[in-house]
């Protein structure tokens, strides 16, 4: 490897015809995701009469002059967020050798098209992305690792989804953490959710629970702030759901259930993970849980199959305690929190003080265990 | 002169008298809406639990399931919660009998957060009551400190009226002996959000009264509900889930504090993260610096980098951490504190004492005064020769 990093959490930015070429016009006529123009104010996605991406054309503040604007127009839109070939180029410049993949406007955690009324063209959508992305993705570069999308209307169809896209070469599974925010579906501790546990288990494909899939996750926005303010509030916010997320996973027994699941908690940041960790430990032993024949506690079950990711914090003062064999290291391209030009720079200061073999599991080794590279 | 044993409690509760309320608020103007110990049936058992503005038992809203939360006084087998007021003990709610309590657990002064009945009751929706409740909540407790300075008090504000009235409210409550304000994360549905200029009259006075305010455990700010509340969880996992999520409660109000300007514009107010763990502060000390340079924020009025301000004005409380404490020099020394939480399940009463030893084992004296009593002494501006005398 050039620079001896995987970047394991980045996004593809959509093209704009993405799903109007790949979906039937004449089945899904104007429910299918396009691209609308608001005279001079811009444009955004629109799916299923519901807007999608927050409004946004594109989520690319890195590639930006200001980071904090984004285009208003899809022609504004720099390549490097979504010709493959530009993308290359962008992760040269910041010594990035592989990088995992996310969705934008399919949802920055997949959740998109899951509040969909309509199974069948929450499937569509789900399909054509996943096709696209090896397409025209994957099939440029094995640089890019690509994650499929899934379905979330029943375990069936996350299932069969989850076969058929990782048959075409995905390596991992973007799901939202919590699909009973989205949708009418079944609370995600379930056990009716094993299968789609099992089917992970049994493919080596890491579970990827990325953070802002739900906004029952995130403290009321305060409505009378400046963009830019309002950006930065929900960048410090969004990580912190990952915490709900986990102690669910780690409480309810998904994970005691299904030993060989790996979870990856994408954008989560490290640096609180020792707070809950402790916590989650203390409050186990508080509340007697061993009587109620959990082996482990939670930290053993965290240790034995979730990974933390992060892009900012320091690493050496929670290595000890959450352990290098856990954490996962990204540029978080091309969003305007991503560290890109400079991420080598802010890995100097992230791994200092870790021993020669920490850094390369953080930074690349871990990963490539997990996506098998 | 020095402190008898050493050790400042920054958030334990102080527990209420079956009369407290009746006694002080005017019954014949409320009636049965006086907070008040009543007797109820649930599965055919009878028991006893607080009324609140005339709530009846079964009714879910405002009332208060047990009549005492003291687990830490109850003994065997722990953690169990007294059915009727008889059982309750004297300990946990008589402010006299409650000096011994503090000996036994060697405990030199205490910062008091509600127990039932609690310090919540806009949501009846009814001002008056709440604003007369609320004065009878806070004389109680400013009676304490007329059995001992021992005791340092929290406000309980009257959200319904508007910020000049609870202004005064807290003018008048620090006068009598109140040492700060307790508040809820997430304000009133109906009312301006947390980081609101309507606020701003509460923080200016806290500001120049010197008081800090706090925000206590998941604060009820609601967030994550839904993954903390399966209803296949039995009754420990429940706990083990919701409670262990409070880690959360610093990283969602600090960040809206900070970057709504709140504490760029009242930089003397001092805020207090009670029963949420120290270790958050790691994460928000990371993020907030982080988000501030790459958004370059000093351009839109955010003049001060985060961790200076986390630095200067907000404080955190520890009880179990051992591995946040090995990190307390990152968080800051000058702003973690300790808290006893007693009576409630968490504390290690009467043995809090042990606990301390495990969790500080090697650290500096100078650094566990800092902890365990300075850094209290400070933000509560405590009179030292008066709770030694």
């Amino acid at each position: 490897m050039a620079s001896g990093f995987i970047s394991v959490d980045d996004h593809v930015q959509e093209p704009p015809h993405l799903w109007t070429s790949r979906l039937s016009k004449d089945k899904w006529g104007n429910r299918i995701p396009h691209i609308e123009r608001t005279g001079d104010v811009g444009e955004h996605w629109v799916a299923n009469g519901q807007v999608l991406n927050g409004g946004s054309v594109a989520n690319v503040g890195a590639l930006m002059a200001d980071r904090n604007e984004l285009p208003k127009f899809w022609d504004e839109v720099p390549e490097a967020a979504y010709v493959p070939e530009r993308r290359l180029q962008a992760m040269d410049t910041a010594g990035v050798d592989y990088t995992v993949l996310y969705p934008t406007v399919a949802g920055m955690a997949g959740e998109a098209f899951g509040s969909f009324d309509d199974p069948k063209l929450e499937i569509a959508c789900v399909q054509a992305y996943n096709d696209w992305l090896i397409e025209e993705w994957a099939a440029v570069s094995d640089r890019f690792i690509p994650q499929c999308i899934v379905p979330i209307s029943s375990p069936e169809a996350t299932v069969a989804e989850i076969r058929r896209a990782v048959a075409k070469g995905h390596k991992g599974v973007v799901f939202p953490a919590l699909p009973m925010d989205l949708a009418e579906v079944p609370h995600v501790a379930e056990p009716i959710y094993d299968p789609v546990w099992a089917v992970c288990e049994e493919l080596g494909v890491p579970l990827c629970l990325h953070a802002g899939s739900s906004p029952t996750l995130q403290y009321e926005r305060y409505l009378d702030l400046a963009p830019k303010l309002a950006t930065a509030l929900s960048t410090v916010a969004k990580p912190v759901a990952s915490v709900y997320v986990l102690g669910l996973y780690l409480f309810s027994r998904i994970l005691l259930r299904h030993p060989n699941l790996k979870v990856v908690l994408a954008e989560s940041a490290l640096s609180w993970g020792l707070l809950f960790l402790e916590w989650a430990d203390h409050q186990a032993d508080h509340d007697g849980l061993a009587k109620e024949g959990y082996d482990l506690t939670p930290s053993q079950m965290f240790h034995r199959q979730c990974y933390f990711t992060s892009w900012f914090d320091e690493i050496a003062p929670f290595a000890d305690y959450i352990h290098t064999e856990n954490i996962l290291w990204s540029s978080n391209f091309p969003l305007a929190t991503s560290t890109w030009p400079g991420t080598q720079k802010t890995i100097e200061r992230c791994v200092q003080g870790l021993s020669e073999q920490g850094r390369e599991q953080v930074l690349w080794s871990n990963a490539a265990a997990l996506y098998r590279i | 002169m020095e402190l008898k044993y050493g050790l400042i409690s920054a958030d334990s509760h102080a527990a209420f008298d079956r009369d407290d309320f009746t006694s002080r608020m005017s019954t014949k103007k409320w009636g049965d809406k006086v907070p008040q110990v009543i007797e109820f049936e649930k599965d055919g058992e009878l028991l006893e639990g607080w009324s609140l503005y005339g709530t009846k038992p079964g009714v879910k809203k405002g009332f208060q399931a047990t009549v005492c939360n003291c687990p830490a006084l109850m003994g065997d087998p722990f953690p169990h919660w007294p059915k009727r007021w008889e059982e309750v003990p004297k300990l946990a709610y008589d402010p006299a009998e409650r000096l011994k309590a503090l000996d036994i657990d060697r405990v030199d002064a205490e910062v008091l957060f509600p127990n039932p009945p609690g310090g919540t009751y806009y949501q009846f929706g009814d001002a008056e009551f709440e604003l007369e409740t609320l004065q009878a909540y806070n004389d109680i407790l400013a009676d304490w400190t007329k059995i001992s300075d021992r005791y340092l008090p929290l406000i309980s504000i009257p959200y319904l009226q508007p910020p000049k009235v609870i202004a005064q409210e807290i003018q008048r409550s620090v006068e009598n002996g109140h040492r700060g304000i307790n508040l809820a994360g997430k304000t009133p549905e109906g009312l301006p959000h947390l980081a609101d200029p309507h606020w701003y009259p509460l923080w200016e006075v806290c500001s120049s009264l010197k008081v800090p305010i706090h925000f206590h455990g998941s604060a009820g700010i609601g967030v994550g509900e839904t993954a903390k509340s399966w209803d296949g969880y039995t009754e420990r996992q429940a706990h083990s889930a919701s409670t262990s999520t409070s880690a959360t409660t610093p990283a969602h109000l600090v960040p809206q504090l900070i970057f709504t300007g709140v504490t760029e514009r009242f930089p003397d107010l001092m805020i207090v993260f009670a029963e949420a763990g120290i270790g958050g502060l790691n994460y928000l000390i990371n993020s907030c610096d982080h988000v501030w340079e790459s958004h370059h924020l000093w351009t839109e009025g955010l003049h001060t980098r985060p961790s200076e301000i986390i630095n200067r004005q907000m404080y955190v409380n520890f009880w179990f951490e051992e591995e946040g404490i090995k990190l307390r020099h990152n968080i800051g020394i000058n702003n973690i504190m300790w808290e006893a939480d007693f009576p409630h399940v968490a504390s290690y009463y009467p043995g809090s004492w042990d606990s301390i030893e495990r969790v500080l084992d090697g650290v500096p004296e100078d650094e566990r005064r800092k902890l365990l009593f300075e850094n209290a002494i400070r933000v509560y501006q405590i009179d030292v020769d008066t709770i030694a005398a």
